[in-house]
């Protein structure tokens, strides 16, 4: 790097730098975990024009994190308070604000060529796909950057000079067979799967992809292939599973909670135990009766006690009584919409996700899984991501200086950084050389990507 | 320090649960507990010391006590986030003292406005943790010695420009569980036998290792001999920002402040002095440090303030709710190469 000369320094930076980030125009896409710590960190280092824009609302559990928002502003726009709170330390700043999404097509190429950098602050791949596009086609570089718990990576993309963000193949989210889900799970994941496509048939627009009743079509089922296609068709005769949808049978018995758990957990098993097949090297599923629950004795429900609530597991009877009340909350709220209504499955809707967490649990004791607290199924139902502070503060601080660099013209000297639990992998700048153009390898996280 | 937890704080309550609930995913319910116990003394409010105070405040620290002697100046201003505009001329930790609160009402934010060398030695024993910015390299000796005595986690951390370090002593014996997954009994699928019907042990079940780790002192960290031939040989590994670290910490105390940007011509005479001075004592070249170091150590550069505050704050954390292995001891970080290095000087 050049070496500054005396009383050209602005700050710890050399004047040229200072001048230039001051000057220069900078796009924000996110105002969530890293964007509040990136906001910070630009106007801190002196960049002047900045936009910022997220289609977002303020939520309390990212008050852990997004330090610029508060309490009192949950609900309102992440991208309208996080420029307020920044003006807040620092007046001067020119800061515009967009409560809106990235993909609107008002963000055209030419409203991405008004800035000299774009940085990512997503928490998804969409997004990123449509940003790094966009700026391929308007020439600008781009930061991308993730977080996970403690992990987190940043990477430059400029055209003709990096791979871009859709150079590599990234994994796809992880999906399930559908004769896994509906007939032979064997992880708690498969249950709550099961349990969230039940809702949708329930109550949620029906998938003919999301199927929760037995899969008489499963090809381990059959002893042999002339067998499977005699099951298939005895089901249409029989009728019982595939001509009456689940959402047609659950509204001709009202919704009733007894019957729906009696033919999910009890009928359907015993049909999939006809299947025996399937049962030949697994522990073949219990069914459960409605009845015979009642009679277990309360199960030893303990006092709060010093763990949270929801981390709480349930004995069967609890999840029965949960399964109960929940359908019973649903179907109230489905009257409430009116004719041909959906719900839309949402974790943070307590009986939506009160449902899903009995259903899941119910069928997990079928098929001999521990079962799950409340907490544990929200994380996989909802994929939650665990985030803190730190790992963001880190990244964005790695995100502002690979700027600096690009402002500076210092393409060579840009690196991709990974951070695992917080020791540094830089990689070399002679694999540049390498190559006709910069290249970066990248650890993929899924929930980065 | 957090051996037992005070029975009334063993219950969480529901708006903690709600806002915490993406780090107790995390790091789980009994480390945010031991958080939640936790008072944390932190000197020095400039731009490392902003970045260390909002990320304990928001892990949920039962107290934090910001102390800073100095006034705010509009530099000392421009390079942290708590202080309103028109605080010129206040004293920093106070002025800093609202805007952290809001970060989390949860949180006990105290602001102490006295020279934390003129602190008696019991002062520090009302903490669990003590971490140490823009302090003299004699004053952090003295309140590690006194701390790590009485288990009491000691950390400092400064950031020169585009370098910063972290330092940690968190005593002799500090416990620590890790999050391990529960080895699970190969299972034999192809076997016919009754074996094979048993259900499946879910494979994301873990289970807590327990794990115990010392540390030296700072003054037996600042104090390696590089005059031994083993030591010599292991110069090419030894991160060069530990030489740079001496090399300011002298400028430090010779001059009461660290370099300015007003200074510069003078400033950085002095450093590559005190540079020749410091290596030579160690009996080590010069060449180890070249003359380039003095255009990147003035003023404190944001970006590095988080990176090094993130780290930080973090391994801060982890000492105060003994989750997870600590750094061991120090970390070194450089803004211009964007490259971050753990390793232990002291004795082992």
């Amino acid at each position: 790097m050049n070496q500054p000369t005396m009383a050209q320094l602005v700050g710890p930076l050399r004047k040229e730098l200072a001048d230039s980030l001051s000057s220069c125009r900078v796009l924000v896409v996110g105002a969530g975990g890293i964007g509040c710590e990136l906001l910070k960190n630009l106007v801190l280092a002196g960049f002047k024009n900045i936009e910022v824009i997220d289609l977002d609302t303020i939520d309390v559990s990212n008050l852990n994190r997004q330090f610029l928002f508060q309490k009192k502003h949950v609900g309102k726009s992440k991208a309208q308070v996080a420029k307020e709170s920044v003006l807040r330390f620092c007046p001067s700043a020119n800061i515009t604000a967009y409560h809106d999404s990235i993909m609107n097509p008002d963000y055209n190429v030419e409203f991405f060529r008004n800035f000299q950098l774009v940085m990512n602050a997503l928490d998804n791949r969409a997004a990123r796909n449509h940003v790094n596009r966009m700026c391929l086609a308007a020439d600008i570089p781009l930061i991308e950057s993730g977080t996970a718990g403690y992990l987190g990576q940043v990477t430059v993309i400029k055209k003709g000079q990096t791979e871009c963000y859709e150079c590599q193949p990234k994994p796809t989210q992880k999906t399930f067979p559908g004769c896994t889900i509906r007939n032979t799970p064997s992880e708690p994941i498969h249950c709550i799967v099961w349990a969230k496509y039940l809702f949708n048939q329930l109550f949620g627009e029906e998938d003919a992809d999301q199927e929760v009743s037995p899969d008489t079509a499963d090809p381990e089922a059959a002893w042999n292939p002339a067998d499977a296609a005699a099951r298939a068709t005895a089901s249409d005769q029989d009728g019982d599973i595939k001509r009456v949808s689940t959402k047609e049978w659950a509204r001709s018995t009202g919704y009733d909670p007894v019957k729906l758990f009696n033919k999910l957990f009890k009928d359907d098993i015993m049909y999939l135990l006809t299947m025996d097949k399937l049962w030949k090297k697994r522990k073949a599923p219990l069914p459960l009766d409605w009845t015979e629950i009642q009679q277990i004795e309360s199960s030893q429900e303990e006092a709060c006690g010093t763990g949270l609530k929801d981390q709480h597991v349930l004995g069967v009877q609890g999840y029965a009584q949960l399964f109960r009340r929940s359908v019973e909350t649903l179907r109230s709220q489905l009257i409430e919409k009116g004719e041909g209504a959906e719900l839309v499955w949402d974790k943070d809707d307590p009986p939506a996700m009160d449902f899903v967490t009995a259903a899941a649990n119910l069928r997990m004791n079928v098929f001999s899984m521990n079962m799950k607290s409340r907490f544990d199924v929200k994380s996989m139902a909802g994929n939650i991501i665990p985030a803190i502070a730190t790992t963001n503060a880190v990244i964005a601080g790695l995100i502002v200086l690979e700027a600096l660099k690009i402002l500076n013209s210092d393409f060579d000297q840009c690196r991709t950084v990974n951070l695992r639990c917080y020791s540094f992998d830089t990689l070399k700048p002679e694999l540049h050389h390498v190559l006709s153009y910069l290249t970066y390898l990248c650890i993929c996280f899924s929930h980065l990507v | 320090m957090i051996d037992t937890i005070e029975k009334e704080e063993n219950i969480i309550s529901e708006e903690e649960a709600a806002q915490y609930d993406r780090q107790i995913r995390l790091w789980g319910l009994d480390a945010q507990k031991r958080l939640r116990g936790s008072r944390v003394l932190l000197v020095g409010l400039r731009g490392l010391g902003a970045e260390v105070a909002k990320n304990l405040i928001l892990a949920g620290v039962k107290g934090l006590t910001l102390l800073d002697h100095e006034q705010v100046t509009e530099e000392s201003r421009r390079a942290q986030f708590l202080i309103p505009v028109d605080a010129d001329g206040q004293n920093q930790a106070q002025a800093s003292l609202e805007r952290a609160q809001l970060l989390n009402p949860m949180v006990e934010v105290k602001a102490d406005t006295d020279a934390v060398g003129s602190k008696p030695d019991d002062f520090f024993f009302q903490f669990d943790a003590v971490c140490l910015t823009r302090c003299s390299k004699d004053l952090m000796v003295r309140v590690d010695q006194l701390c790590a005595s009485r288990n009491i986690k000691v950390f400092c951390g400064d950031v020169f420009g585009y370098h910063g370090y972290m330092f940690s002593d968190l005593g002799q014996e500090h416990h620590y569980v890790e999050e391990k997954p529960k080895v699970v009994k190969g299972s034999n699928e192809a076997n016919d036998g009754p074996e094979a019907k048993k259900p499946k042990v879910d494979p994301n079940e873990t289970t807590m290792v327990k794990k115990t780790v010392s540390f030296c002192s700072f003054k037996a960290a600042l104090e390696v001999d590089w005059t031994n031939e083993k030591a010599k040989n292991n110069l090419k590994r030894i991160p060069v920002d530990y030489f740079l670290l001496q090399v300011l910490l002298k400028f430090r105390t010779d001059k009461g402040r660290d370099p300015q940007p007003d200074s510069f011509a003078e400033d950085s005479q002095l450093l590559l002095q005190i540079r020749d001075d410091v290596l030579e004592t160690m009996g080590l070249s010069s060449e180890l440090l070249p003359n380039t170091f003095v255009s990147y150590c003035f003023s404190e550069m944001a970006p590095v303030c988080a990176v090094v505050g993130g780290v930080l704050g973090q391994e801060l954390v982890k000492a105060l709710s003994q989750r997870d292995a600590p750094h061991r001891n120090f970390f070194f970080f450089d803004g211009l190469k964007g490259s971050g290095v753990v390793d232990y000087f002291g004795s082992k």
